[in-house]
């Protein structure tokens, strides 16, 4: 290694907002770097731009206006002499044109090179690439066969199969084929339902794996050759391709498993050359044959419990690797020490379908204590608008055991205040509550198709209703004299709160 | 004062004295309450301590213990009288308001058409999403406020579902 390529970070500009954006700023403070926030007309009063040294207003809320805006970062950074932009996740995390456009104006972009972002952003070029190195991928086959050439090619696919739209979503053109037999009749009718829906008939198909799991493994790699894994993580426990539940490592991974997929993790990312933080992701089937989905080439939102477990920090390794040195760990991590399960607290409502809910959060209060972490950009008085995605905070919870790490997540979610906005800690209640989720049987489809959230909810108590009751009223009763209080003021001669506190005293 | 407060559809009657004595239903509760700022409160009663969160907008109050919503509403006499004429008690308001603005893309109920618990009243565009709203009890679809194709302010009144007679 030679002093030259060493490059020094002084000052970093986070790309991002929200919880991400306070993290990647922690990590420069912890490691002494100064840091610049970016903020668009709805985040004035965020905690990433009154915690950062610098802050500089990027535009309008919407994100095409502000946080994709890359010609008003660019001119951020220069204008603060900002020499490293770190993008979080989301927005321009895995934007090829923006990483090109930072190391053509001599700024270091905290990820991968423009075409690693390039080579894994696309489907095609990525399953190319990784089956280079023999990385195994879903079998299938090419888009635009003709019926003739898929028939002879399912043959050699084991079944149930999926056929699929090239330009589908959304389910149309769409089918599930149990036996060959059906194969003529399903894939006459997806190509009509694909023509009419998207003018292009093309179909391809591929297997279908049954009770698949998400598990993916996190990737390091410095300039200096070293590509390692930091473990595994499970993230089966989704809803509509959202992740809603993660944990490290997997009750299904045993250290064979973890070695065999690891040593594919590794392979896949120096496919493509692969520099910095980023996340193989994989489908496992039931009798654990794995496949590769796509690599993510970013830090995910479910790092910490990569980081609780294996007891570093991803966002100073990321730092550390782009600052040209060779990252610390010196292999890759086959021992988990304990367990770690993050909740995703999202403003939606669990009770109407996960509708997503937008206002004022009027009271914050996170959960503390042993194994708790709580990642968040929220406070009391904060607005949920529906510019951007509708995540409130990740609570991760850490233990020795899995056992552990639930128990305390039990603890932490009913400890977690937080009102104005509908939320989803019921679900999340009920999850750590549940038999399947408790003995870890579930898979990417279980939550969509067969979790329930009356299933674990016990009815309250009429203590509890009454309870309930009984703070409501009082909370009315006080607030309706205090209404009358202020309609006539002269006749008081203490302040109101004064007599709110003399009001209390009575109450006692 | 004597309130009628309805939490998760059960009805308490609870009498609050000059002198602060608390009666619920007809029997008298020693009840420690004290408001700590930020929307919370502790509660100590019968050696039960309880720290909960209250919030509310107009007169649906929601009560956050231990991580579980009780939600219901408060009525002092006059208001109890007026509920009752609008036959808004018991089965919860049956108000159907935005959650978040947004479209309205379809109202699939007409007025006067009974509707039970669940069952999708109207369907809301926003965020790019569609979201089916339900009704909220077992009834009869008393008002409708908006129409295909109306934009809707989060909060606004969409639909009433009134008692089925």
């Amino acid at each position: 290694m030679t002093e030259s390529r060493q490059r020094n970070i002084t000052k970093v500009l986070i790309a991002n907002r929200g919880e991400i954006a306070l993290r990647v700023l922690r990590a420069c403070r912890d490691l002494g770097i100064s840091t610049v926030a970016v903020y668009s007309d709805a985040d004035r009063a965020a905690l990433h731009v009154r915690n950062a040294d610098e802050a500089v207003h990027i535009g309008a809320p919407a994100p095409r206006d502000s946080y994709l805006r890359m010609d008003k970062i660019i001119a951020a950074a220069k204008k603060t002499g900002a020499d490293a932009i770190h993008p979080g996740y989301g927005f321009l995390a895995e934007n090829a044109d923006f990483a090109q456009q930072c190391q053509d104006e001599g700024i270091i972009f905290i990820g991968p090179s423009p075409s690693a972002i390039a080579a894994m952003g696309d489907k095609q070029s990525a399953r190319s690439a990784v089956r280079r190195n023999n990385v195994p991928l879903i079998p299938g086959t090419e888009a635009g066969l003709h019926d003739d050439e898929l028939l002879n090619a399912a043959a050699s696919i084991t079944f149930p199969i999926m056929v699929k739209a090239v330009a589908g979503g959304g389910g149309k053109g769409m089918r599930i084929v149990n036996v060959p037999e059906e194969l003529p009749g399903a894939l006459r009718n997806a190509r009509n339902e694909a023509e009419s829906a998207f003018g292009n008939g093309d179909l391809y198909i591929e297997k279908m794996l049954v009770g698949a799991r998400h598990i993916e493994f996190q990737i390091l790699a410095d300039m200096h050759g070293n590509t390692i894994h930091v473990g595994e993580r499970e993230c089966s426990i989704q809803r509509r391709n959202q992740k809603l539940v993660e944990e490290a490592p997997s009750v299904f991974v045993d250290a064979e498993l973890r070695e065999e997929m690891g040593k594919m993790a590794i392979a896949a990312a120096e496919a493509v050359n692969y520099v910095n933080a980023g996340t193989i992701e994989c489908m496992v089937d039931r009798d654990k044959n794995y496949y590769f989905l796509e690599m993510n080439t970013r830090l995910q939102v479910e790092h910490p419990v990569t980081e609780l477990v294996h007891g570093l920090d991803l966002v100073k390794e990321q730092i550390r690797i782009a600052r040209g040195r060779p990252m610390s760990p010196q292999s890759s991590f086959l021992t988990p020490k304990g367990w770690a399960i993050e909740c995703r607290i999202n403003a939606e409502d669990p009770y109407n379908n996960f509708i997503p809910s937008t206002g004022m959060i009027t009271a914050f209060s996170s959960p503390k204590g042993p194994g708790v972490r709580v990642d968040s950009g929220v406070f009391q008085g904060f607005e949920i608008t529906p510019y951007y995605d509708s995540m409130i905070a990740k609570l991760i919870t850490v233990g020795d055991t899995r056992q552990e790490a639930l128990l305390r997540m039990r603890r932490a979610l009913s400890e977690f205040v937080i009102l104005g906005v509908k939320h989803n800690i019921p679900f999340h209640i009920n999850l750590m509550n549940s038999v399947s989720f408790i003995a870890g049987q579930f898979d990417t489809r279980w939550v969509e198709e067969r979790f329930d959230m009356r299933t674990y909810e016990s009815d309250p108590t009429d203590t509890d209703l009454e309870i309930a009751a009984i703070a409501a009223t009082l909370h009315a009763h006080r607030e309706r004299q205090l209404a009358a209080q202020v309609v006539a003021p002269a006749k008081r001669d203490t302040s109101n709160w004064k007599w709110l506190s003399r009001w209390e005293r009575v109450r006692r | 004062m004597k309130y009628t407060t309805i939490i998760n559809g059960k009805e308490f009657i609870i009498e609050i004295e000059g002198d602060g004595t608390l009666i619920v239903n007809g029997e008298k509760r020693e009840v420690d309450f004290l408001d700590m700022g930020n929307s919370l409160f502790s509660i100590i009663t019968n050696l039960r301590s309880i720290e909960l969160a209250i919030d509310h907008e107009d007169n649906t109050y929601e009560v956050l213990v231990d991580g579980r919503m009780y939600e219901g509403q408060v009525f002092d006499e006059r208001a109890l009288f007026m509920a009752k004429r609008r036959g808004a008690l018991g089965g919860g308001s049956g108000e159907v308001k935005a959650p978040m603005p947004g479209l309205v893309v379809d109202v699939p109920v007409a007025l006067n058409e009974v509707v039970s618990e669940g069952q999708t009243v109207v369907v809301l565009e926003s965020m790019k999403m569609q979201n089916e709203l339900k009704a909220p009890r077992d009834g009869i679809i008393q008002e409708i406020h908006c129409k295909q194709g109306s934009s809707v302010e989060k909060n606004a009144l969409l639909i009433v579902v009134g008692e089925a007679e």
